[in-house]
């Protein structure tokens, strides 16, 4: 019985993991007359102008993008769980109701919208419409219920300002839900693909994975080395944060859905 | 409660927290979504400078009459017939395998979810190499007796190949949802069945799937919604190719939008699309019958 559970469990990890180690394999493929753990084509990458240019989008784009909903899903949440103004509960549900509605719906006009606005090609179009992200607002509105009021209560009878309530005492409570929002939100738009793809025309203008899906895509022969040495990198930082936040990041996405 | 001179926010300081989401929810959703609606009723063409005009209902007409659209549906419920229920079976088996007592449980159930954190691009890419001509997969079925055309190449063999990493890939996430679901089910259910001389079926069928029916039932909708809006696999490994047998609704919409510029008729196509996905979805929810609120089934 034990060696079944074993075996399967072996069986399983075959599995899934075994594309990954093709990929890496793959990517440490010897160039002409080396042998096999052959770093070239890393090497090749980091002389490839065009790669760098993908990274550096992503990084940019991904904590631009991160950074505005550290502040603004905080805020808006914070609003959300505190604020007795009228209208709250319409409000959130139409939160909600933005949460109901598909990607395909909105593409069309988000890319006229960025047409318009002569924003094609820019870090504006690939950040400022993903800066305040409804799942995290609704995460954060969670988060911050569940805080007891009374410390807010005695920084304002200490007399802090509104400003300092929110930042001194309660963000630092809340930073266990940041460090979800942050994990899932670099995770999601690290690896975005269809605004990304809409949003750019220029090939200086492409993440990573839009930029190496039209690399696979060219006209020449593809390079499949040099190309799974791109998506290694593209993947080593999910990795990495994987294996530390493994448990926070699953309960995360499986709130989420599986997106594409 | 007594009335505390500093409780909560001002109403003017919520609205002002408030503020950097309704601008977005006005610019990013509301707008586009009213935009949408009136360009579906539009002939709006990017490549023509005159201005659109309104043409009431024939975009909606066009493509329910377009041959290439109803290709295009035929194909996505192959691909949502042929892939979601098979992913919820696997799913399920993963999640009861690794729900029984084991110390690799947490090691396993990192290693199923973990093709879900890395870019579906890039999956993609991987699987492309894959089955590519000279790789892994046709030489190791070439050992084995078998040899096969270029898999992505073959008209017959593409679609099938691009559901079967859909399957791998979304097994192991939906595997993990329903483990979380089993492992939630009160231990005292079970001992009640065992004093009551259940079996193993009977104990699966009569307690076990009844008390996981709301996580299963959310798995199979938004699975299915997922699936339905498939795209970026599409992109990556065929462009919708060969011979458009990988052409799914939301690549139409995309070739009627970005290849043709139809502006117009591709809004309209994501309504008649978000009409069925919604219709779809409904119909699963009459027909398995949803006794708990599936806000709560998503934990």
């Amino acid at each position: 019985m034990r060696t079944v559970r074993v075996a399967l469990l072996v069986l399983l990890a075959i599995l899934y993991l075994s594309p990954f180690l093709f990929m890496a394999k793959t990517s440490l493929a010897p160039r002409a007359g080396g042998a096999f753990p052959d770093f070239g084509n890393y090497a090749a990458l980091l002389g490839d102008a065009r790669v760098l240019r993908f990274t550096l989008n992503s990084v940019v784009v991904t904590f631009a993008i991160l950074a505005g909903n550290l502040l603004f899903a905080s805020m808006v949440g914070y609003a959300f769980a505190r604020g007795r103004f009228p209208g709250r509960e319409p409000l959130f549900l139409l939160l909600l109701a933005t949460l109901m509605v598909p990607k395909q719906v909105l593409m069309v006009p988000l890319y006229l919208l960025v047409v318009r606005a002569h924003l094609i090609d820019s870090y504006a179009a690939l950040t400022v419409p993903f800066l305040v992200d409804a799942m995290n607002v609704f995460l954060m509105r969670q988060v911050i219920s569940s805080i007891p009021t009374d410390l807010e209560d005695a920084a304002r009878i200490d007399g802090a300002n509104e400003r300092t309530v929110f930042l001194r005492v309660v963000l630092p409570l809340a930073a266990p839900g940041l460090a979800v929002l942050a994990v899932t939100t670099f995770i999601a738009h690290w690896n975005d693909f269809l605004y990304p793809l809409l949003f750019t025309t220029r090939e200086s203008m492409r993440t990573l994975p839009v930029g190496l899906a039209l690399l696979s895509q060219g006209e020449h022969s593809v390079d499949w080395p040099r190309l799974m040495a791109g998506a290694t990198i593209a993947t080593a930082p999910v990795v990495a944060l994987f294996l530390v936040f493994q448990r926070r990041i699953v309960d995360g996405l499986l709130k989420g859905g599986l997106t594409g | 409660m007594s009335a505390r001179p500093h409780a909560g926010l001002s109403h003017r300081t919520a609205l002002l927290y408030l503020a950097p989401w309704l601008v977005s929810l006005a610019a990013f959703h509301l707008y586009p979504l009213a935009s949408a609606v009136h360009l579906s009723f539009t002939d709006r063409n990017l490549l023509r400078a005159t201005d659109p005009r309104f043409v009431g209902l024939a975009n909606y007409r066009a493509i329910l009459a377009d041959p290439a659209f109803a290709r295009a549906m035929k194909t996505t419920a192959v691909f949502v017939v042929g892939s979601v229920p098979l992913t919820i079976l696997l799913a399920l088996a993963l999640a009861l395998f690794l729900a029984r007592p084991m110390r690799a449980r947490g090691a396993a159930r990192a290693i199923v979810f973990f093709p879900s954190v890395v870019s579906f691009a890039v999956v993609a890419l991987v699987f492309k190499s894959v089955y590519a001509p000279n790789g892994p997969l046709l030489s190791l079925l070439a050992t084995i007796g078998i040899r096969l055309p270029s898999i992505l190449n073959a008209p017959s063999l593409a679609l099938p190949a691009v559901m079967a990493m859909d399957v791998w890939m979304a097994a192991g996430y939906y595997a993990v949802l329903l483990l979380a679901g089993l492992l939630a089910v009160p231990a005292d259910l079970y001992d009640a069945a065992r004093l009551d001389g259940a079996g193993a079926w009977a104990t699966l069928t009569r307690i076990t799937l009844p008390a996981i029916r709301p996580v299963l039932l959310f798995a199979l909708v938004i699975n299915s919604i997922r699936a339905f809006q498939v795209f970026v696999e599409m992109y990556v490994m065929t462009r919708g190719g060969p011979l458009s047998s990988t052409v799914t609704a939301v690549y139409y919409l995309y070739e009627e939008a970005f290849f043709r510029f139809e502006m117009g008729r591709a809004c309209a196509a994501s309504f008649i699309l978000f009409a069925v996905i919604l219709a779809l979805t409904l119909l699963q929810v009459w027909r398995i019958g949803l006794r708990a609120p599936l806000t709560e089934s998503g934990r």
